[in-house]
């Protein structure tokens, strides 16, 4: 996002709305005397839009240029009102469980682990996605990267989580990683995440997705409660009501 | 993926807070799902939602049902706001009874889910996500009562700041609790937002 000097009055009414917290600075205008405009720190904005959709700019001063590669993926995962091309869905990601019950994305045994880098308010450079990727690749437990989601589009190396070189010194409002293992290899997971945390400059938060047996068992829930890893009280759950049924257990269960 | 997973708060706070999404599925059903969708949308404002709306077209705070029904595609993913436990048991009913063919999630407290899927007689949840909280550099994130707030926007566009600027502007009585949540609905355009009762927890526990 730009500010177009010849405009802007430095109010500083787009101030409090920066999900990146303060990012501007004052200048002075270089033709007009005493004119004073603000300046977006290009290095920690990352293109979500958010200050021009609020339209709070009394004199529209807020711009968002066409931006070149690899400038243009923080737009990509940031801006949620892009759709990524690669998944058809506005938002930074796939459908992960929203459509697991047609889909089958996650029949029983295998896990769902998601990581999202950087939210809320802090942001995450591609240089610590890669991190975490390759933390969770490195401990060769079988993670396999969503192949529709943005960030995994960005791997020069899928098998290591290696992200492209040129997109590393790029930073998102969030980035995620998404992908499933077997269940049984959901402790070793989350010990590769408790490393990688230690390693990066930004925070991640990670969500695990299951299929709930017939009778209401939550197959992960045991494994957490053993390796006493906090959990929340509020899930986001499948109903199962999408049409067609994706038959789990073969018997239209 | 994640958004409203993730929001912060105790039971008391998060138990009558409910993110209902419609979703088509790529590859699956999404070729001819607009009729779909707008068929959940109309069955979800027919229950009374808080918000309704879906990403691109915006929400019922700054657009109308009929903008919003007419510009669903078989792309468009769309989201529900209820602060009312009684009324998702009442929208699951319905939605069992006439099914629009795509896929709903709903975020929740996962045992008043659970309860609300018995009680409309939809069985057990079908798949569920856990949040396992946050991780890293957690020093940087604002306090727990900023977090309750801006967590509420699944895609983290509520800056902190806004929300210090609003509990100022409530403190020195220059606008409502209630004129911060619509302006929190309408700039973040989607409708994935917030109770009011959540928001005047959050807003009023920083006085």
């Amino acid at each position: 996002m730009k500010v177009d000097p010849d405009k802007c009055i430095a109010c500083k009414r787009c101030f409090p709305y920066c999900p990146m917290g303060r990012i501007h600075s004052f200048k002075e205008h270089e033709s007009i005397p005493g004119r004073i405009y603000i300046e977006i720190d290009q290095e920690a904005c990352t293109d979500c839009g958010m200050c021009f959709r609020a339209d709070i700019c009394p004199v529209k001063a807020l711009y968002q240029p066409q931006e070149e590669w690899p400038r243009e993926v923080r737009g990509i995962l940031s801006n949620p009102l892009i759709e990524f091309k690669g998944s058809q869905v506005p938002g930074r990601g796939t459908e992960e469980m929203k459509t697991t019950d047609v889909k089958g994305t996650f029949p029983p045994g295998v896990v769902g682990i998601a990581i999202e880098l950087g939210r809320p308010g802090v942001g995450a450079y591609f240089r610590d996605v890669e991190i975490v990727a390759m933390e969770l690749m490195g401990a060769d437990i079988g993670y396999e990267m969503a192949e529709e989601n943005p960030v995994t589009h960005f791997m020069s190396d899928k098998t290591t989580g290696k992200l492209r070189d040129d997109v590393l010194g790029e930073k998102a409002t969030s980035a995620i990683i998404e992908g499933i293992c077997k269940l049984e290899k959901l402790s070793e997971a989350i010990r590769a995440l408790q490393r990688a945390s230690e390693k990066i400059e930004s925070v991640f938060t990670v969500a695990v997705i299951t299929k709930v047996t017939p009778d209401g068992g939550v197959p992960t829930k045991p494994i957490l409660e053993e390796m006493g890893v906090f959990y929340s009280i509020n899930t986001k759950n499948n109903i199962g009501i999408g049409e067609p049924f994706f038959d789990f257990y073969g018997d239209n269960n | 993926m994640t958004h409203s997973l993730h929001r912060r708060g105790s039971y008391d706070e998060l138990k009558d807070d409910f993110v209902v999404l419609g979703c088509p599925a790529t590859g699956v059903n999404k070729p001819g799902s607009a009729p779909k969708t707008q068929k959940f949308l109309s069955i979800c404002y027919k229950v009374g939602p808080i918000n309704l709306g879906d990403m691109k077209t915006g929400n019922i705070y700054n657009t109308t049902m009929e903008d919003i029904l007419s510009r669903v595609t078989d792309s468009t993913i769309v989201e529900c706001t209820f602060d009312n436990r009684d009324k998702i048991v009442e929208l699951l009913k319905e939605l069992d009874r006439d099914r629009p063919g795509i896929s709903v999630t709903i975020s929740g407290v996962t045992d008043v889910v659970e309860q609300c899927m018995q009680e409309a007689g939809l069985g057990h949840i079908h798949s569920l996500e856990y949040s396992l909280g946050t991780w890293g550099k957690t020093e940087k994130l604002p306090d727990y009562e900023i977090l309750k707030t801006v967590t509420m926007c699944g895609h983290a566009m509520i800056a902190s700041d806004l929300v210090r600027k609003m509990v100022r502007d409530v403190k020195r009585g220059r606008r409502t609790v209630r004129e911060c949540v619509v302006e929190l609905a309408v700039i973040r355009r989607i409708k994935r937002f917030p109770s009011f009762r959540k928001v005047r927890f959050a807003l009023q526990n920083r006085r």
